[in-house]
């Protein structure tokens, strides 16, 4: 006769009162997860202000005005509609190969918002140009007193 | 009589070391967050098809106030371009970003210098947007 051998199994179960501690760690643990996220955004190569200048003397390059108003802007200095731009610069650019070539001078004038001004820099860069900003300088003159 | 008092022993329960060290982990990783600009109050513009970015050595800052920051701490215009040198120090080509965030409603008058100052110090332009709907 064989003697079954009883074993008695214990439960062993996580201790109930850590649940709230475990519940605020996840809480805390996932809230930093989310607050670390990658920001997302666009780069931009801008030659550096000596090179432009010299690249200024050899080409003849193609001047982009930039004024508050977004409907239009200045393309070597003729008006055009800010949804005609893409078709307008594309024509330019279109028999230039080099790099050097393909350079748009963007002027703004100061009191040009960022949004409209990346919106444009953003088009000239994705039909394969590259940017150069001229800034208006600003030069404080005292009369005699 | 007399009765022998036993000691009693007042231990930290060890059972609770990896949630302690859980939490200080957690405590300095938002301490460290705190240094950054997260708390300056400024709206990204929006454009198309962007990529990710993680964080870089340089942040500069340009808040709804057209105040600028560098690395969450206010700077003036003119320091700028030196302050952002001296952090990128000689770091190679690939190691040079400079995240921009410009607040959508600034004017040319203060993100032109900026970027000015940034392609100066050799810094890597990166505009930090957000995506179009």
């Amino acid at each position: 006769m064989q003697h079954e051998r009883i074993t008695k199994k214990l439960l062993v179960e996580p201790a109930a009162v850590a649940t709230g501690d475990i519940a605020f760690n996840l809480i805390v643990f996932f809230l930093v997860c989310a607050s670390t996220q990658p920001d997302t955004g666009k780069r931009q190569d801008l030659p550096r202000s000596e090179q432009t200048q010299k690249q200024e003397t050899k080409n003849q390059n193609i001047e982009l005005a930039l004024t508050r108003t977004r409907t239009v802007v200045s393309l070597n200095g003729d008006p055009v509609k800010t949804g005609e731009l893409p078709a307008r610069l594309r024509r330019l650019l279109e028999g230039k190969r080099s790099p050097e070539d393909r350079v748009v001078v963007v002027k703004s004038k100061p009191d040009v918002p960022y949004d409209h001004w990346i919106a444009t820099t953003t088009l000239i860069q994705d039909l394969g140009a590259s940017i150069t900003i001229q800034r208006e300088e600003e030069r404080t003159v005292v009369v005699g007193q | 009589m007399k009765f022998k008092r036993r000691a009693m022993k007042a231990d930290v329960p060890s059972v609770a070391m990896g949630d302690i060290a859980f939490n200080l982990l957690i405590f300095f990783v938002i301490l460290a967050k705190a240094q950054d600009d997260s708390h300056l109050q400024w709206q990204p513009a929006q454009a198309k098809q962007l990529q990710g970015f993680a964080s870089s050595k340089v942040s500069v800052l340009i808040d709804r106030e057209n105040k600028l920051h560098l690395n969450g701490k206010e700077i003036g215009q003119a320091q700028l371009a030196k302050s952002v040198g001296e952090i990128l120090g000689s770091a190679p080509q690939g190691d040079r970003t400079v995240l921009l965030k410009v607040h959508k409603d600034a004017t040319a008058m203060y993100y032109e210098a900026v970027i000015e100052a940034i392609s100066e110090a050799g810094g890597d332009l990166v505009h930090i947007l957000e995506e179009k709907q």
